[in-house]
């Protein structure tokens, strides 16, 4: 078995909790108590449960956009949450893409330019600019390949639901990552437009060979991934294996 | 490069930023015009106060009795000063007291001198000057201003302008040395002078122009001076008349000046005092004055000294002096209202700075989830904090640029624009008979421009660090989590 593209180990979260209990010791409330992972290369993974279960908490915890607790979070081998601010920025911008329930597109940016802005995160002006039109003809290319030709300049509030979601996905596909993150990806979509939407996301994972972690409280879309990780008040309550199309 | 484009993109999203700007401009525009205008007024002041006087000034103590006697004949002090290769120029300046009567006004001038309102009025200061060498040796614009008039009107601010060193040429001929005397008319003259009609040629003199509106003057009208001058031999005081003819007006916009002077040919007034005094004084103009001012004058002092042609140090006080030594104090004073009025007006900017405060702050509330996404993409705090910063600048840079062209252009045309709005909205802005000056003056400083450009820029990124700073310390998550 090759090494895993992305790792957790041992990950707790606590929210401290205001106020003082009773001997006056802090007042913590734990989300997630420990919980180990390993996603391989071009894994499909799941993560269900109900809310409040810590889907969604961890989610973020492998992305590194919040910090643990306790344990560790390994991207390609490398401790995420110990990496200098800039260093784990930077893998956030170019290994992690993230595809969230609610699309999170600037609204002031056009569908384009929304595709690029980790690009235009990552270089610096200089070299944004020596890479324009490249970059321009890779957004447009990815924005056509989601049925959004017509698309390319309008505002996200322009756009409907699913046509925001097909962007959000062309920006988290944008810098080629090696890790998509997607928090109920058609979560807040129509069922006809979320299908639309999933199969689209799951084609192009398979394409590119992507690893990728899906929350879904949806079992049909958790049973196209490759494994199921059932979580609990914090928990991995089960594992199953799903079936894979 | 996110930062520039999304700064960029915000600013022109957000038509409050507009107020941002508006306030850089506003006060980045009011700072400078003000600014100009109060220096314009700080340098006719200083203009006006130094009125005529030369670079330097070389006073000999001409003692007439006992120890020290300095010669009464300029030549050998002009000669002196001239050797100087500092000094552009030279002139000696004969100054003496006198009275004015007029034997046609007779009455008028019993009223005014029994008036007190008027005292003074007739008394005048006669100043005899070598027409060409004061014209190259006081300050340029005793040329400029100095208008003679072309014809019986009755008002002096609309009699023609013009240079009265040529003026006065015109009347005398060519030839230096010549007194100024109205012997035939001049081409120029509509008239023909009372004076040069009968009898001995009068000598002209230049009345200024505050005295010749008082007393309701004409050009080519015989002017009485009575002068005291002291017998060289016997030592008594003696009255002197003799009568001149106006050849024309001068105005120096110092009112004391031209409500009590009157210039007349150096040798034509030694002439009048009996041919005791050739000179009082010698004016010099330097080629560099900023640069030479104070090794010139020392030079002078101890050179001239050295060869007797002034007696050095007297009672403490010197015979060669700058102007500005003249009149030392008003200038310091008029400095440090300037250097006031500069921190009194950056409070404009200081407000700018607030508005860009308050637009930002309410822009990171508001842009929480952008911050959120962006972090999410992988940008760092320092990253966000940049962006917020750079909005500001933004403002600044357009506030500062827009307000700085605005400034002054408004301070190079207020004149025309208060004109304008005088005209449009029947009121009176700027009320020219208050002050001497026909114009609002203002004089544009490239240093100052680019000094209050800065402060905008410092201004508008001090006030912003705040709510930048705010920016990036957000919790990106607190903003992804809901929608």
């Amino acid at each position: 078995m090759s090494s895993p593209v992305l790792a957790a180990r041992g990950i707790r979260k606590d929210f401290v909790l205001k106020g003082r209990g009773k001997n006056g010791e802090e007042r913590r409330l734990a989300v997630l108590h420990g919980i180990d992972l390993a996603l391989q290369p071009g894994e499909r993974l799941a993560l269900v449960g109900s809310s409040g279960a810590g889907k969604s908490t961890l989610l973020h915890i492998l992305g590194l956009l919040d910090r643990p607790s306790a344990g560790e979070v390994e991207i390609e081998g490398r401790p995420g949450w110990q990496l200098p601010l800039a260093e784990r920025a930077a893998l956030r911008n170019h290994r992690i893409g993230f595809v969230f329930q609610f699309y999170h597109l600037l609204p002031e940016l056009s569908a384009l330019e929304n595709v690029q802005l980790p690009a235009m995160i990552a270089e610096s002006r200089l070299a944004f600019g020596a890479k324009r039109r490249e970059l321009r003809a890779r957004a447009e290319a990815l924005l056509e390949g989601f049925g959004l030709k017509e698309r390319l300049h309008h505002r996200p509030a322009q756009l409907s639901g699913g046509e925001r979601q097909r962007v959000a996905m062309a920006r988290a596909l944008f810098l080629d990552p090696l890790v998509l993150l997607a928090d109920e990806p058609t979560g807040n979509l129509d069922s006809k437009t979320g299908e639309l939407v999933l199969e689209l996301l799951l084609a192009e994972q398979q394409r590119r060979q992507l690893s990728m972690i899906l929350v879904t409280h949806d079992d049909r879309i958790a049973q196209r991934c490759d494994r199921i990780l059932t979580m609990k008040d914090g928990r991995v309550e089960a594992e199953s294996v799903g079936v894979r199309k | 490069m996110f930062r520039t484009f999304l700064s960029w993109r915000y600013l022109v999203s957000r038509p409050t930023n507009l107020i941002g700007i508006t306030g850089i401009l506003v006060g980045v525009g009011a700072l400078i015009l003000i600014l100009s205008i109060m220096t314009g007024f700080l340098e006719e002041s200083r203009r006006a106060m130094r009125g005529t006087l030369a670079d330097l000034i070389l006073k000999p103590f001409q003692g007439e009795h006992g120890e020290g006697v300095v010669t009464k004949d300029p030549a050998g002090l002009l000669a002196a000063v001239r050797a100087d290769p500092r000094v552009a120029a030279a002139t000696p300046e004969l100054v003496w007291g006198g009275v004015i009567t007029q034997r046609e006004r007779g009455e008028m001038y019993e009223r005014i001198l029994s008036d007190q309102n008027y005292s003074g009025m007739l008394v005048t200061q006669l100043v005899g000057i070598d027409v060409d060498g004061l014209a190259r040796v006081a300050w340029p614009f005793t040329r400029l201003a100095a208008r003679a008039v072309g014809g019986y009107l009755p008002r002096w601010d609309l009699q023609d302008e013009l240079d009265s060193t040529a003026f006065l040429r015109s009347l005398v001929g060519d030839e230096p040395g010549q007194p100024w005397t109205a012997a035939a008319p001049p081409p120029l003259f509509p008239f023909v002078p009372r004076s040069a009609q009968s009898g001995r040629p009068r000598a002209g003199l230049l009345v200024g122009e505050q005295l010749y509106a008082d007393l309701d003057l004409r050009v080519g009208e015989t002017l009485e001076i009575g002068t005291v001058v002291r017998d060289p031999v016997s030592g008594e005081w003696r009255m002197n008349n003799r009568e001149f003819v106006i050849t024309g007006t001068f105005r120096t916009r110092d009112n004391e000046t031209d409500q009590g002077r009157i210039y007349v040919d150096r040798r034509e007034l030694s002439d009048f005092l009996g041919r005791t005094h050739q000179y009082s004084q010698v004016l010099v103009r330097l080629h560099d004055y900023e640069r030479d001012k104070v090794a010139t004058t020392t030079d002078l002092r101890r050179g001239l000294a050295a060869s007797g042609l002034i007696r050095g140090d007297f009672e403490g006080r010197s015979e060669v002096r700058t102007w500005e030594e003249f009149r030392g104090n008003l200038l310091g004073a008029i400095e440090n209202e300037r250097v006031l009025m500069g921190i009194m007006l950056s409070l404009v900017l200081v407000v700018a700075g607030f508005t860009i405060f308050a637009i930002l702050s309410m822009m990171v509330t508001e842009k929480r989830r952008d911050i959120g996404i962006l972090t999410a993409l992988g940008a760092t705090p320092a990253g966000v904090q940049q962006m917020f910063l750079m909005i500001a600048f933004w403002d600044a840079l357009l506030g500062a640029f827009l307000g700085a062209m605005l400034g002054v252009w408004g301070a190079l045309e207020i004149d025309g624009i208060e004109r304008w709005l005088s005209r449009t909205f029947g009121v009176q802005i700027f009320n020219r008979d208050v002050y001497l000056f026909d114009h609002i003056p203002s004089v544009v400083q490239p240093l100052w421009v680019a000094t209050i450009v800065l402060g905008a820029f410092v201004c508008a990124l001090v006030f912003a660090a705040i709510p930048a700073w705010r920016a990036a310390r957000m919790d990106p998550l607190e903003a992804l989590r809901y929608e």
